[in-house]
């Protein structure tokens, strides 16, 4: 099935707010075409997670992603993950690591939308919506937040270059769109 | 804004919770008859201290967990927060 992005007609591509002369711009891209599940572990379920590998990573503590090139599975709660990916086999890695009866799994590929932003002034855009204290959240950790009241979760991708990704649920992608460019543009951003 | 303890993420801004009211209201055990009075009481009635209070909220924009808090309604001083499973004494 087609994945029609939420930002098909609101993704503009170039150079936008204050970017003359400007050593260096906040680049934005919205991540498209990657599979999203969410992984529930049962209350009763009285399984050790240490030993289970989707795709060659474990299921990552509080606050932590496990990531290699094309998966990353980010904490999102007490046993709960969700796991992002641009292999088109992880459903199958997912399915023959974890049983039915210890967890959950739902495909939640098309009810997300994610933009991912680089730049040393990523931090100044994110302080603007998002109460979130950046301290410490650096490369290879994740968090849910929000951002001027959307519920988001961030996954902070590297830390040099500044690298993170905002989700946010479908519905809101154009609003989180507009509410993020509106944050970038004293910086100058482009969009690609 | 008040800075809650989230006992799964960590210190975190008011605006990340939602507030979930008296976490010391007990429901009427199940498959139990209860009175009219009992079950109004349960539904409805809440007292409305001035001082310490046991309070549940919700980190609805973060990790999404029921968490039990101790504050102050008149100064707004938490003094612990906890998983709802466990005790706040
Ligand atoms: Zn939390």
């Amino acid at each position: 099935m087609k994945n029609v992005s939420s930002l098909e007609n609101i993704h503009k591509l170039g150079l936008f707010g204050n970017n003359d002369n400007k050593d260096e711009l906040i680049n934005i891209r919205e991540i498209k075409d990657v599979l999203i599940y969410q992984i529930v572990k049962y209350k009763k379920s009285s399984i050790s997670i240490d030993k289970i590998k989707i795709d060659n990573l474990n299921l990552p503590k509080t606050l932590f992603v496990s990531s290699n090139h094309y998966t990353r599975i980010l904490w999102m709660g007490p046993d709960n993950w969700l796991v992002v990916s641009s292999n088109k086999e992880i459903e199958k890695s997912i399915l023959e690591n974890l049983s039915h009866d210890d967890f959950a799994l739902t495909d939640l590929s098309h009810s997300r939308t994610i933009l991912e932003l680089e730049g040393s002034l990523v931090d100044e855009v994110l302080k603007k919506g998002c109460p979130l204290n950046l301290d410490g959240l650096d490369e290879g950790k994740c968090s849910n937040s929000a951002f001027h009241a959307i519920t988001i979760t961030i996954d902070f991708i590297s830390s040099n270059p500044r690298k993170i990704r905002i989700f946010a649920l479908r519905s809101f992608g154009e609003s989180l769109y507009h509410s993020i460019t509106d944050a970038c543009l004293e910086f100058g951003y482009k969009a690609e | 804004m008040l800075y809650i303890k989230c006992p799964y993420c960590g210190l975190r801004a008011q605006k990340e919770f939602s507030y979930g009211g008296d976490a010391t209201v007990k429901r009427p055990n199940i498959n139990e008859e209860v009175s009219n009075e009992d079950w109004d009481n349960f539904v409805y009635m809440r007292k409305s201290p001035r001082g310490k209070h046991i309070e549940l909220w919700q980190h609805i924009a973060g990790c999404r967990q029921w968490i039990k808090v101790q504050r102050d309604t008149a100064t707004h001083e938490i003094f612990q927060t906890a998983k709802v499973t466990e005790e706040i004494r």
